[in-house]
């Protein structure tokens, strides 16, 4: 009740001035004001403040402890001259893409499985969507027991012929490993999204094309692919800002290890913030990491703004 | 074989396939339940027996003991409950002033809403916890709380959603001399319970599954969340694999009882967010 109290005293002074339909559109206008206002102030105080924070925080040298000192480009510099900083940063862009960029296209394929008619589509349906509701650290635990030199991925990869691997603890194959989870675990959100895409197509576009003797594939390039446009860009978004924020599975199934291969930078961010104490340092680490986040959203933006144009 | 059989049994392939394709998706899952049930040795026994001999239900008991579970289980529980109900109420506002009010910066306020989806925890983390820390909040469930209690998807979610309710409907309540405040409360809340649902599911999901910053924030085991408290448990002891597994099916059960109930409106939800602008 509040947030519209001086909303609607703007309006009775308002009133006074301006009689008749004036008045309910200034009401209208503070209201709608007042009713954002909560949240706009929480995203003002706990996102963009903390982001300017971190921006001013990365020139300064600050333990929690003793007051921040100053310091230039110094933390920048300190990156720059780091390679565990440089590691960890391809670490990242290596984890984005390698989870994203199959997820666009494996999720799109689940997508058009289950928007076929077939028998128990909504059963099929509810299993592949299950694991959606899953926690991350159940995830977690139940990967890194799969992972496990004696644990079902090898057992199941003997029958191939392939001997036992130690996949976390292997600087191969530790960081595939991890992607290997994050594009098992994207698959079926992303599946959904792309199936309401695909459900919002007119179904007359597809007999119209099947009149014209259209097979499947001309079908899927010309009609599914234009119409789906703006869902796949939102997709390929959406997952890449997923990825970007992957801390979990690092920590707790490989400890950024086997030297350094899985340390993501939002683990080095947290290790040299809350581990070692160099807040300036850290902030510094999440600009960098801002800045590719920003940089990756834009361009697909532009994409997207594209893609509606067409 | 003729070109209409052949159609066929491509279709009835492409079912099989999709039916396979289950198998991938909860394999790990049926491993995990099934491990739970089984004792420390026969968990790595080969050929995997996937139903156990004798269910180990022991060990449930046993893995819980492990650590201060029953505490972790009531913070995770307050958290998510007050998390959601944080985010449905603020997005619900936000994204209905969003919607049907013109004002002044009106899209520039909701640009400036969508674009905090490109600053998630992980990027604003160390400045974020020196906010909280001023707050004199560090230590607390309110600290966990606070930070995640508007998000920007969920004004997204609501506004998209609330947008598409007829202005008619607003404009009556408004003649009948309704409140600004009683036109949400007694109008547009009642007509948009699909998406409210919706985004209390995602909002429970995302609260319930949030590790990082209960585990910056809490460090005493009295303020530890359910998966901080698994993750503690597997790295004192990372051999004991059926209790671990144990400890996660506790950890699944409350979202797959969710999924199972209302997963039309989880569904809904999550391809309610990719339809476009």
């Amino acid at each position: 009740m509040q947030s519209v109290g001086p909303g609607t005293l703007a309006s009775e002074r308002r009133w006074a001035v301006w009689p008749g339909r004036m008045s309910i559109r200034s009401r209208l206008r503070w209201a709608g004001f007042f009713f954002v206002l909560p949240a706009l102030l929480h995203l003002l105080i706990f996102k963009f403040y903390p982001l300017l924070e971190a921006f001013r925080l990365s020139f300064y040298r600050y333990d929690l402890m003793s007051p921040p000192v100053f310091t230039g480009l110094a933390n920048y510099q300190a990156l720059w001259d780091n390679p565990l900083f440089h590691q960890s940063f391809w670490v990242s862009v290596k984890y984005m893409l390698g989870v994203s960029v199959p997820e666009w296209f494996l999720a799109l394929g689940l997508a058009l499985l289950l928007n076929r008619a077939m028998p128990g589509r909504s059963v099929i349906r509810l299993a592949y969507f299950f694991p959606i509701a899953m926690s991350q650290i159940v995830v977690a635990m139940v990967w890194k027991f799969m992972y496990h030199p004696h644990g079902l991925v090898n057992t199941l990869l003997e029958v191939f012929g392939v001997g036992r691997i130690n996949w976390l603890s292997t600087e191969e194959t530790a960081l595939a490993s991890l992607i290997a989870i994050g594009i098992w675990r994207g698959i079926p959100l992303f599946g959904v999204i792309y199936l309401a895409g695909l459900q919002s197509i007119p179904k007359d576009y597809y007999e119209a094309a099947m009149m014209d003797g259209a097979g499947p594939v001309r079908r899927f390039i010309h009609i599914t692919i234009p119409l789906l446009l703006p869902t796949i860009l939102f997709v390929m978004v959406i997952s890449l800002l997923s990825a970007v924020k992957v801390f979990l599975n690092p920590l707790v199934m490989t400890g950024g290890g086997p030297n350094g291969t899985t340390k993501v930078l939002p683990y080095y961010i947290y290790q040299t913030g809350f581990a070692y104490f160099r807040m300036g340092e850290a902030a510094a680490a999440s600009m960098v990491l801002f800045v590719l986040v920003f940089v990756l959203t834009l361009i697909l933006l532009r994409l997207l703004r594209q893609g509606d144009v067409k | 074989m003729s070109k209409k059989q052949l159609i066929r049994w491509g279709g009835w392939s492409i079912t099989l396939l999709t039916i396979l394709g289950i198998g991938v998706t909860l394999l790990p899952y049926f491993w995990m339940v099934s491990s739970s049930l089984k004792t420390g040795q026969e968990v790595f026994e080969l050929p995997i027996r996937w139903i156990p001999r004798d269910l180990q239900w022991v060990n449930f008991p046993a893995a819980l003991s492990r650590g201060s579970f029953g505490i972790y289980f009531a913070n995770s529980g307050i958290v998510s409950v007050l998390v959601t109900a944080a985010n449905v109420l603020f997005c619900s506002l936000a994204g209905y002033g969003l919607a049907k009010f013109r004002f002044p910066l009106r899209d520039f306020c909701f640009r400036t809403i969508l674009c905090t989806l490109m600053l998630p925890l992980e990027i604003v983390l160390v400045p974020t916890f020196l906010v909280v820390q001023q707050l004199g909040m560090v230590n607390s469930l309110t600290g966990i709380i606070v930070p995640l209690a508007v998000d920007a998807f969920g004004i997204f979610l609501m506004r998209q959603y609330i947008r598409d309710l007829p202005d008619s409907l607003i404009e009556a309540a408004r003649l009948d001399g309704c409140s600004e405040f009683g036109i949400f409360w007694r109008i547009i809340l009642p007509n948009c319970k699909p998406a409210l649902g919706a985004l209390a599911l995602l909002s429970f999901r995302d609260s319930w599954d949030q590790f990082l910053w209960p585990f910056i924030i809490a460090s005493n085991d009295a303020l530890k969340t359910f998966p901080l408290g698994l993750a503690q448990m597997e790295g004192i002891d990372s051999t004991a694999y059926h209790e671990i597994m144990a400890l996660a099916v506790i950890g699944m059960i409350p979202m797959a009882i969710l999924f199972l109930f209302f997963q039309r409106a989880f569904v809904r939800g999550i391809a309610l967010s990719g339809l476009k602008e």
